[in-house]
């Protein structure tokens, strides 16, 4: 069991809910969602969660955009980022922004269960 | 994919009827033995290295053995060993055809022997396809000439059936591209911009979206609703991540893909460098319209 609040944000109903069973599974009973990077922000202000799974392509407000907004307002703030698309170059851009760690989705729940063990240390 | 194009020759050479290729290609799927289940059986694997393995096919583009030769699982000389105890798919399909009745072991051997050599294909392409082999099954197969971005095209649609057998399943045939027209209702569409602007659009019939969505979710959905959308949408999302990777490590050319949508009117007819993509799966057809 995990005493982490860990939110997931990505805009597909889909990969929120196979998100949400990976980091149930890792053992985390406090999960939050969000749809899109504004809400996440939103949440994130009102939340306050340890650890935030961020996905990059999203409508409203990218997952970079979001990610920078967050850092900006809480330099401490744990966000993995997930993408899709796992080039050097999105890799880059959201290491420079700041982001924990980086997921190429599709998610496998061992990666998710990994950073979930380094974010409770 | 070499035995999806070579259904395609056969329906093509009315050698055998589509209700009679499409029982055969589903029934295959609980014939043929993935690598995995060899390589369990052989001792060289456990069950959960296997899911590893499959888990990391999914984020890069590159074939079962090769993943699993590359995470330390297994030799490339295991690797063949294996695959030579099973069957190329396009030989467990004439068996089944013939098994069935629908065709003459004669018919099947001449029909594979002339597919070989109009597309310059040795035994061992057939058996084993390689990124170079399903290129030239799709440029022989499809006449993308006419448009500017033929090598992305290639590319992607080489990529598209590729993805197709490892996210939903191998039992389709892949139809001639058709000319866009009119107007598409329901459909899940993604863009590309960067280096390349395009866009892909998934069109079938709902019964049709909800066991695609329900194949690549690996959970029976029954209603044509939001979480189906979100999953077909994924598919989507993931193939088109897949073809961004493989662009950039390949030319430089850094793609970005926007957020995926659900049109329920969708006017085709002004896209440029468009064509249809019907794929005939045992479920229904699933139309992929491509512009780039």
């Amino acid at each position: 069991m995990s005493a982490l609040k860990v939110m997931v944000c990505d805009d597909s109903m889909f990969v929120r809910k196979k998100m949400k069973d990976a980091v149930a599974a890792a053992g985390v009973t406090e999960i939050i969602e969000a749809a899109d990077g504004q809400q996440a922000i939103d949440k994130y202000k009102a939340e306050k969660p340890d650890l935030v799974f961020m996905d990059i392509i999203m409508p409203v407000k990218s997952g970079v955009e979001a990610l920078t907004e967050i850092k900006s307002f809480d330099s401490s703030a744990k966000i993995v980022m997930a993408s899709s698309v796992g080039t050097q170059e999105n890799l880059k851009e959201a290491i420079l922004a700041g982001a924990y760690d980086f997921l190429q989705k599709p998610i496998a729940n061992d990666d998710v269960a990994k950073i979930i063990s380094k974010a409770s240390k | 994919m070499f035995t999806q194009f070579f259904g395609n020759y056969l329906l093509h050479q009315q050698l055998v009827s589509p209700e009679h290729l499409s029982e055969v290609l589903q029934s295959m799927k609980s014939t043929r033995l993935k690598l995995g289940v060899l390589a369990i059986n052989a001792g060289l694997m456990t069950a959960a290295q296997v899911e590893k393995a499959h888990d990391e096919q999914q984020r890069v583009d590159k074939r079962i053995g090769d993943v699993m030769v590359d995470m330390g699982f297994l030799t490339k000389d295991q690797v063949e060993n294996l695959l030579r105890t099973q069957p190329a798919g396009h030989l467990l399909l004439g068996q089944a055809l013939v098994d069935n009745g629908y065709m003459t072991t004669t018919q099947f051997e001449q029909a594979l022997n002339s597919y070989k050599q109009e597309n310059s294909l040795s035994d061992a392409d057939s058996a084993n396809v390689s990124d170079d082999t399903a290129r030239k099954l799709v440029t022989h197969f499809y006449n993308f000439s006419a448009g500017s971005n033929t090598s992305y095209m290639t590319g992607y649609v080489s990529l598209l059936f590729k993805n197709l057998i490892r996210f939903i399943g191998d039992d389709f045939t892949p139809m001639d591209a058709r000319a866009v027209s009119g107007t598409l209702s329901d459909c899940i569409a993604q863009r590309i911009e960067g280096g390349l602007s395009a866009i892909t659009i998934i069109d079938a019939d709902a019964s049709t979206m909800i066991e695609f969505a329900s194949r690549f979710a690996k959970e029976q959905l029954t209603d044509a609703d939001e979480y189906t959308q979100a999953c077909v949408s994924e598919f989507i999302n993931l193939h088109n991540g897949l073809f961004a990777v493989n662009v950039s490590n390949d030319t430089g050319v850094e793609l970005k893909l926007e957020p995926q949508c659900y049109y329920d009117n969708l006017d085709i007819s002004e896209l440029s460098n468009a064509c249809v993509i019907p794929v005939c799966f045992s479920f229904g057809t699933v139309n992929f319209i491509i512009s780039m």
